[in-house]
């Protein structure tokens, strides 16, 4: 069996995003101070290292997950989030081993996860502490979610 | 008479039935939206938070709603002794506000109605036992031990998650009020997968009641699943058809609770 390499494919609208709309405005009530709240799917694949490039060019065209009309998808080589971003994922997560439904080739699991930024009005991360009260207090509940920063 | 509000968020889908099944029950109810803020809401005397999908279940099943203004109004009140009560989505909501169970701190829930084992959308008929003192559940009070109710379960987020201590901590303090049962009212293994197969969550003083699946679907005969004996007996008799049973002893049970002394009222 060939080496396994990580993938994580961030999946973000292009149009707009009602869903990190009315989280925006739930943390307005929450008296935190957000001008922008991006929300992305994440699919991060272990995949045998020779097929990874199948993977890279499989995921375009699983149009359940991604469409080009209304997403951007960025491939990543590894599955951190980045500073700023706040993943969120089920406690208990099992990998699959099909995405959308379909098998391809050296994939060994796949899980799904959902990605938070939180920016300010100039277009930067909000302050550490200003994601950690939207994680604790709402984007994450902790009895069967976990955070990962 | 105490006033009830069945509180309506947008995307919630079962306030007509509810209130069916509480005005049957001689409950005064009356259908709120969540527009009218939590002024409105602090004149009425008791809540139900009906199913459905209050905001789209955006961010997670009841978490937007739970920071909605108008329960703002549902807490204080549950603080000050006001009976509540969430049915399905509504139950989610009381969870997610930290009402149910209410170990922690308001809006960091310690509990969950998580996404069902298997990642399905369920819709099964259910049976619910009391699985508490029905001293425990002042909300639904003249409950006989071990009512048995007949519902509809129908949720793709109705397993009960916590941690292990939690779990515990809810079933030694009676905070497990309903479990999932078969007819006879033995404990049978939760459809949904929900731990410890609780069907049911109440809080420390139990004025406050989180039930997943829906008693005001199963309140009169014709709402009982095919095979059921009362409603093939029924059968060609429209009166007996539209008798009242099975999950209307849960109204019924709540509004004996509000023609008594609401406690800190």
């Amino acid at each position: 069996m060939s080496e396994a390499v990580e993938r994580a494919y961030v999946i973000t609208l292009t149009i707009p995003d009602n869903e990190a709309f009315t989280a925006l405005t739930t943390l307005a009530r929450m008296g935190l101070t957000v001008d922008t709240a991006v929300r992305s799917d994440i699919w991060i694949a272990t995949v045998d290292a020779g097929h990874a490039a199948a993977l890279d060019a499989a995921i375009g065209t699983f149009e359940t997950i991604y469409n080009p009309n209304k997403h951007r998808l960025e491939i990543r080589t590894d599955a951190r989030p980045r500073p700023g971003e706040v993943w969120i994922t089920a406690r208990d997560e099992t990998p699959a081993i099909t995405v959308a439904g379909r098998t391809v080739a050296g994939v060994r699991g796949i899980v799904r996860r959902t990605a938070w930024r939180l920016l300010d009005e100039h277009g930067a991360d909000v302050p550490p502490a200003v994601l950690d009260r939207a994680t604790e207090s709402f984007l994450c509940n902790p009895a069967f979610q976990k955070a990962i920063r | 008479m105490k006033r009830v509000a069945i509180v309506v968020f947008p995307g919630t889908n079962s306030e007509e039935e509810t209130l069916r099944a509480l005005s049957a029950a001689g409950v005064e109810a009356e259908i709120v939206h969540w527009s009218r803020g939590s002024a409105t809401l602090r004149a009425f005397d008791a809540y139900v938070l009906p199913g459905g999908f209050a905001y789209e279940d955006r961010v997670r099943a009841g978490a937007v709603a739970a920071h909605d203004e108008v329960m703002d109004a549902v807490i204080e009140g549950a603080q000050a002794g006001k009976f509540v009560i969430g049915i399905c989505n509504g139950a989610q909501v009381l969870l997610e506000a930290g009402l149910v169970p209410g170990t922690g701190p308001l809006r960091r829930p310690t509990a969950a109605f998580a996404p069902n084992a298997g990642g399905k959308f369920l819709s099964v008929h259910v049976f619910v036992r009391l699985a508490v003192d029905p001293e425990r559940v002042p909300v639904l009070r003249g409950l006989p031990a071990g009512a048995l109710i007949p519902a509809w379960a129908s949720h793709g987020e109705g397993r009960l998650a916590a941690s292990e201590d939690e779990l515990d901590a809810l079933e030694r303090d009676g905070h497990a009020a309903f479990v999932y049962c078969n007819a006879r009212g033995e404990r049978v293994r939760a459809h949904n997968g929900s731990a410890r197969d609780v069907a049911g969550l109440t809080n420390r003083d139990g004025n406050v009641l989180a039930l997943m699946p829906h008693p005001e679907r199963d309140g009169w005969t014709f709402m009982h699943r095919d095979g059921d004996a009362d409603k093939a007996a029924a059968r060609g008799n429209a009166q007996a058809m539209l008798a009242p049973s099975g999950g209307a002893i849960f109204f019924q049970a709540f509004a004996a609770a509000l023609g008594a002394a609401v406690p800190g009222r």
